[in-house]
């Protein structure tokens, strides 16, 4: 993302939600264990996409995420795996290059820019989930 | 009707039952998970306890508790998935939501799990091999045969490498034998049971529960994005992206 596109419509939010936030979910979706994500936070935040990566065994999505002013940090985020994701409803188009998406996460413990997928609010308004049961996936 | 007739007739039916052609099991199947308000019946009965020998047990629960203690600490320890190395029998039998395809026929029965697109493949009605000339690998060799609506499976030849249920060890000594039934028209069960002589005090038993899906197209699966790795400490890290 060129820095000049990015900071009119985006901004980056970071919110820390505890409690409930613990998701008994994530066992469901994939090979690994979910503890180098910290699943009591979530953070928020908006960004274009610069890349989208439909692949096994997991799907990632490169975001630039401009600041307040205008400085961009590059977050890779962690998806479930094609099959999972389409048992909750995502198509592989979901996501494109140049998109502008609002994605919800639980950051990596390191402090690190990456993160596991909540939700992500896909071009068109949708809301989706990060697996079946979750918010926009099919029980 | 005479008593002669009755019994005849009563064994006319009985063969005639049992020449019934065994159930088809092809198609595809996802793990069942009982909802809110499923019926309790179609639930997998509870697993038996499984006791390792002392030797086995000791290391076996240390590496637990390592494990919890790393996972509190969120750094989890690397396994084979780190690697993206299949599962292996019998772990790929249920793996997350990953649905399993049954390939049914009359000489083999060929099962492909979706995650890491594992093959199995059963040879009907053949005697088993002798353990000691099955090359230990992740699948092993494996027989079928039909009794009654029941598809009974004989498994030796697994490494040791490839840890089983519940991550529980094992020795090249061990015999897997399942036992696979429709419970409903949409509704299998496998029933696993795992015998080993060297590592365990006693067989142990476990069901998996598995229903139908109708017209699902079975998802490739390569792991050609792996980005998890072990750090200098062992834990799992995940690589991530300059811009």
């Amino acid at each position: 993302m060129r820095a000049g596109q990015a900071g009119l419509t985006t901004r980056l939010y970071v919110g820390v939600l505890c409690g409930a936030a613990v998701f008994a979910a994530h066992p469901l979706l994939a090979h690994h264990s979910f503890a180098m994500f910290d699943t009591a936070k979530r953070v928020t935040m908006s960004g274009t996409v610069t890349a989208f990566e439909w692949t096994n065994p997991h799907v990632y999505i490169e975001l630039d995420v401009p600041d307040e002013k205008g400085a961009v940090k590059h977050w890779s985020v962690e998806l479930g795996s094609p099959s999972i994701l389409m048992q909750a409803g995502w198509k592989f188009t979901d996501v494109k290059a140049n998109d502008k998406i609002t994605v919800v996460l639980n950051p990596l413990r390191s402090g690190e820019a990456g993160g596991l997928l909540v939700t992500a609010t896909v071009r068109d308004g949708r809301v989706l989930g990060n697996g079946p049961g979750r918010v926009g996936g099919q029980p | 009707m005479n008593i002669r007739v009755a019994a005849f007739l009563l064994l006319w039916c009985a063969g005639a039952a049992h020449a019934q052609p065994p159930p088809d099991l092809s198609g595809v199947w996802a793990p069942y998970r009982p909802g809110r308000g499923a019926d309790p019946k179609l639930n997998p009965p509870a697993p038996t306890p499984i006791v390792l020998k002392a030797q086995y047990a000791k290391p076996y629960e240390a590496r637990r508790a390592a494990e919890d203690e790393a996972i509190k600490r969120g750094e989890p320890l690397g396994t084979a998935a780190v690697q993206c190395v299949p599962y292996g029998f019998p772990r790929m039998m249920a793996v997350a939501l990953y649905p399993a395809e049954i390939i049914q026929r009359q000489a083999q029965i060929t099962i492909i799990t979706e995650a890491f697109s594992e093959v199995r493949r059963v040879y009907m009605n053949q005697p088993q091999l002798p353990i000691d000339e099955v090359p230990p690998g992740y699948y092993g060799h494996s027989v079928g045969k039909w009794d009654g609506d029941t598809l009974v499976i004989d498994t030796v030849g697994i490494k040791e490498s490839v840890l089983g249920y519940q991550n529980t060890p094992h020795s090249t000594q061990m015999r897997i034998t399942e036992r696979i039934r429709l419970i409903t028209a949409d509704l299998l069960h496998d029933q696993i049971t795992v015998e080993d002589p060297v590592v365990l005090e006693k067989p142990f038993t476990y069901t998996l529960a598995y229903r139908r899906m109708p017209n699902y197209k079975m998802v490739e699966f390569v792991c050609e994005n792996n980005r998890e790795y072990l750090d200098e400490k062992g834990a799992v890290k995940m690589k991530l992206r300059e811009r």
